[in-house]
């Protein structure tokens, strides 16, 4: 290490010299506003990443072509998280410290959200997440949001749902990722309250390829229905697996399969998989008529007309996210910075979005209730109302 | 726990085993040739499975893919062994090593810009439903991973006891310098045995992939898998390797049954530490090769 | 050659040190930005791992396959220790550089009556093994979704938390790293350590204990690793599981093979400079970001190709190119 080694250093330092963050002051005239986004457009997550980077494009495209928010456009910067939590919290620096962004997007899981918290916090970048776990907004930070109902609204209600249909041996099947982790202290907390008893409890990684070995133990505890909680792709090898081990019982679920992938993934064996979630899948759930149904059969056709398929729930999360910061950055009076961007979204305040009608409160990041919430079966290769 | 139960982690732990035994064959099968460990060798299994998906995509029928997978993986093991290791053979071990692990580095990266990153599937090879032999379910696909897994190890057992080429492994592997003075072409049976050792790994990966999708970076787990139970067997014997592997499945899907599926994995990376570390020679003890 | 030249030769490596410590100190004056300074950190982070692994690989022969696992153990020891049970940070830093070398002991003692790729799948299996702990001991580590708001490093009631505090703090134990390992190659055992890269049983001959040594090395290397990763953790503030998993180690070897077996000057600059490979768009003007996406993209084709081209046809790597360029500077070239 000689003195090449020291003027390599000194010459690539030199140049970033001024650049940097946080300058977002007012006399940068017609600069966009610059909101980042850490999305997990490869790996396990990837489903969940692709239909959210899509839906994002898409209303950042609609609101410039519109004249843009007060006169100035939004530029999304993204950064691929890979689904590894230590890579969504290098690029959430890398979006605050050197892109200089007013707020993220991000991440598309649970863990990876969890992962970029202390560095926003410590900068003062808000975040917005698209992931359902119950930490995110529990845990609260006044620095994170989030658009997706969180387990804490999914789980009792799907809970329940087995309940009424008379299936009260339950077994549970989840993952070790912060999503599955997450609903799974919320299966055991709320399942008594629902009437429910868990029969078995069995977990997996992502990334695992087989999961007979898990069913064979559920199959020998002999439950009503099998739920599955999990995000990533593995819930279409555990119900192919179910069928496998010719188990006749029901499988449940809840946003985390509530994406083609599953369908295209676990082929025949997803037919008659029930799941609770939010109404998109089949947008006549909002009601005809409300303003809710006009917002998502309006965002349906354009995602449907620009990517020649529908929309799931993550685009929707998606839709949200960018939304609830439009409209906050809307409203802004006098200096737009990540602290004004931050107070402004925590006065959003009855914002009708694909997820729900959106009220922020200092004790409230979420904003959604257990209304927002239907039951599908799949049929077909497709979602239907479940009655 | 009742019998039908037990079997059903039987069957698993076989199904998974046979995996492992033939991949743990690749291992033993270049080791005795060439005395190189190869950290390449669960690439061969990934390639197996992506290629096939591969070729099923263009248009092949399905046994069709599967053969041009094995053959092409055949192929590129018979490549790197000629490109990247043939002039080496005289370096230390240390240098071997290297060369292996950094083929396994490209091997894997290639796929990943040639495939793509997403898990790849294959339609099963008969589909329908399991069949249940007294209350124990059996996927078809398992039947046919056994199936292959014994024409591979019937084939090989031929190959070593019947032809000349096999004596000549069998000469390489209790003495690789005493084999060439004997006039046996030592680099023909390192190039063969590559060969042979990556398809071996591809039809593993083929066979699996209907179960369990298969992607690019499917071949670091099955590698280590496949290394414990080819030491586990002892690393030199391959009907003790095929034992190794077996064992090492059913010991796996038990565990499962009777410790937690959380440390299923951890399972054969202890059996190998402590195989290493207390039997270095293996279950079934052949002593180890000294080179002093 | 003259004994100047022999003086020079010898003076040579401490003076590299002096003058990467002169320009490690002048950074911050350079630049403010705190990107920069954070992307030097794991720069200096590194820069301690590979100190230790190119004393292991290029001086005692060994491979490691599970580096990362040490920096790992590191890692997770000390976040918990400072973190969770309000420790200070000196007395986790140390717990974790000693917890790491004494599981570089435990692995060491019985692996290293193995031969070389024998001990490479061990370390191999201790990694994955390692990374599974790190995965399930939720408790301790957060699980697969990591472990967050680890707190900064503080000294004697000093609380390091400024980028440009925590730059200085790594960057001045990678200078005190690379100074250790300095000393100990120019030392007895370094040269018996050379000895055992020669020819093993030549070593035994001349009376060299080689299986202590080789522990004694893996272990020091190991607790290295170990104190990376207690410097990593606190000034990075988060940490999960897949970064200290088998690619990373991987990574490892791959920096000090292209670096080159023997050198520690080869191993330290393609440390550095292979670190920032990711962050260049960062670092050099005019460098899309697309253009990294493409360099990232290829990296690991690009890390095994040059592992393999180093091994085959310039054993000695980066190092091998320095030594010649500085016997050229002596007056002296050696074919």
């Amino acid at each position: 290490m000689t003195r090449a080694a020291a003027a390599l250093l000194v010459a690539v330092c030199l140049p970033v010299v001024g650049c940097s963050s946080a300058d977002t002051g007012a006399d940068e005239g017609a600069e966009p506003y610059r909101i980042g986004a850490v999305l997990s457009l490869t790996g396990s997550y990837a489903g969940l990443g692709i239909p959210e980077k899509q839906a994002i494009d898409l209303e950042v495209a609609r609101i410039n072509e519109a004249g843009g928010i007060n006169g100035r456009e939004i530029e999304v910067i993204y950064e691929d998280d890979a689904t590894d939590a230590a890579k969504a919290q290098a690029a959430a620096v890398r979006l605050i410290d050197e892109e200089g962004v007013l707020a993220i997007i991000g991440a598309s899981g649970t863990g990876h959200t969890v992962a970029m918290r202390s560095d926003a916090e410590r900068a003062g970048v808000p975040i917005v997440s698209m992931a359902g776990g119950s930490v995110i907004t529990d845990d609260f930070s006044e620095w994170v949001f989030q658009t997706p109902w969180p387990n804490r609204i999914v789980i009792p209600f799907v809970l329940k749902q087995m309940a009424a249909a008379g299936r009260t041996n339950v077994a549970l099947i989840s993952d070790t990722g912060g999503y599955g982790v997450d609903g799974r202290d919320y299966v055991l907390a709320h399942a008594q309250e629902a009437g429910v008893t868990l029969v078995a409890d069995e977990t997996f990684n992502a990334g695992d390829t087989d999961m007979s070995s898990q069913l064979t133990k559920i199959r020998a505890a002999d439950p009503d229905a099998v739920l599955i909680w999990a995000a990533g792709k593995e819930a279409a090898i555990i119900a192919r697996n179910a069928r496998q081990l010719n188990m006749q019982q029901p499988l449940y679920g809840g946003s985390g399969i509530a994406r083609q992938e599953f369908i295209d993934g676990a082929a025949e064996a997803a037919e008659g998989v029930r799941l609770g979630t939010g109404r998109i899948l089949v947008p006549e759930a909002f009601g005809e008529g409300t303003e809710a149904y006009a917002v998502a059969t309006d965002f349906i056709a354009r995602f449907e007309a620009e990517y020649g398929a529908k929309p799931d729930i993550f685009a929707g999360h998606a839709y949200d996210a960018i939304g609830l910061i439009a409209d906050a950055l809307g409203r802004i009076e006098g200096d737009v910075t990540s602290e004004a961007l931050r107070d402004a979204l925590e006065e959003t305040d009855g914002w009708v979005g694909i997820d729900g009608t959106f009220t922020y409160s200092p004790s409230d990041h979420n904003g959604l209730t257990e209304d927002e919430m239907v039951l599908y079966v799949i049929e077909g290769g497709t979602w239907r109302l479940d009655d | 726990m009742d019998a039908a139960e037990f079997f059903q982690y039987v069957i698993a732990g076989l199904k998974s085993g046979s995996i492992y035994a033939l991949v743990a064959l690749g291992f033993t099968m270049v080791y005795g040739a060439t005395g190189i460990i190869n950290f390449a060798q669960g690439e061969f299994f990934m390639l197996g499975g992506v290629l096939a998906v591969w070729f099923h995509g263009l248009g092949l029928p399905l046994p069709v893919a599967g053969i041009a997978a094995v053959a092409a993986t055949a192929l590129i093991g018979i490549a790197f062994e000629r490109v990247a290791l043939r002039r080496q053979r005289s370096a230390s071990p240390l240098v071997l090593v290297i060369i292996t692990i950094g083929g396994s580095m490209v091997m894997k990266s290639l796929a990943r810009h040639l495939f793509g990153p997403d898990e790849l599937s294959l339609p099963e090879f008969t589909p329908g439903p399991s069949v249940d032999v007294a209350g124990v379910a059996v996927e078809r696909q398992a039947l046919w991973v056994w199936g292959l897994t014994i024409v591979a190890v019937l084939l090989l057992a031929w190959l070593y006891r019947r032809t000349k080429l096999g004596r000549a492994m069998r000469a390489c592997s209790i003495s690789h310098d005493a084999a060439r003075l004997m006039g046996i072409d030592t680099a023909r049976v390192a190039m063969v045995s590559f060969g042979i050792a990556a398809a071996l790994g591809a039809l593993a990966g083929f066979a699996v992939t209907p179960l369990t999708q298969t992607s690019w970076d499917a071949g670091a787990a099955i590698g280590v898998k496949g290394f414990a139970a080819a030491i586990l067997g002892g690393l030199g014997n391959p009907v003790a390797t095929v034992i190794g592997g077996l064992v090492l499945g059913l010991l796996e899907s038990l565990s499962v049954a009777f410790v937690s599926s959380t440390y299923k994995d951890v399972i054969s990376l202890v059996v190998l530490l402590v195989v290493l570390f207390v039997r270095p020679q293996g279950l079934f003890g052949t002593a180890q090769r000294g080179k002093v | 050659m003259s004994s100047v030249k022999r003086i020079r030769l010898f003076i040579t490596p401490y003076l590299g040190l002096i003058a990467a410590a002169l320009a490690v100190a002048a950074v911050p004056l350079v630049t403010p930005d705190r990107y920069v300074l954070k992307v030097l950190v794991y720069v200096g982070v590194n820069v301690i791992v590979i100190a230790g692994l190119a004393l292991l690989f290029g001086h005692a022969g060994q491979i490691s396959m599970g580096h990362a696992a040490f920096v790992g153990i590191g890692a997770y020891t000390s976040a918990y220790l400072v973190k969770t049970l309000d420790a200070p940070w000196l007395v986790g830093v140390l717990a974790a550089t000693v917890l790491a070398a004494a599981g570089g002991l435990v692995l060491a003692l019985p692996a290293l009556r193995l031969r070389g790729h024998y001990l490479a799948m061990a370390t191999l299996g201790f990694s994955e093994i390692m990374y599974v702990v790190f995965r399930e001991a939720r408790a301790i580590t957060g699980g697969n979704d990591g472990l967050g708001g680890i707190p900064y490093p503080e000294v004697a009631g000093l609380k390091i938390d400024t980028p440009v505090g925590v730059y200085l703090l790594v960057w001045g134990v990678a200078l005190l790293t690379l100074l250790l390992v300095l000393n100990i190659l120019r030392s007895r055992p370094g040269r018996a350590m050379r000895a055992l890269q020669a020819t093993e049983n030549g070593a035994l001959a001349c009376g060299i204990d080689t299986v202590g040594l080789k522990i004694r090395t893996f272990a020091l290397s190991a607790a290295l690793a170990g104190l990376a990763g207690a410097l990593y953790a606190h000034g990075v503030g988060f940490i999960s599981p897949s970064t200290f998993g088998l690619d990373q180690s991987v990574i490892y070897m791959a920096i000090v093979v292209v670096g080159g077996a023997g050198s520690l000057a080869g191993p330290t600059l393609a440390a550095v400079v292979l670190t920032l490979l990711p962050y260049a768009d960062a670092l050099v003007p005019g460098l899309s970001k697309d253009t990294i996406a493409v360099m990232q993209d290829w990296e690991a084709d690009i890390y095994g190709l040059a592992m393999i081209a180093v091994v085959i046809f310039a054993p000695a790597g980066i190092g091998g190119l320095l030594k010649r360029i500085r016997l050229r500077g002596a007056g002296e070239v050696r074919s």
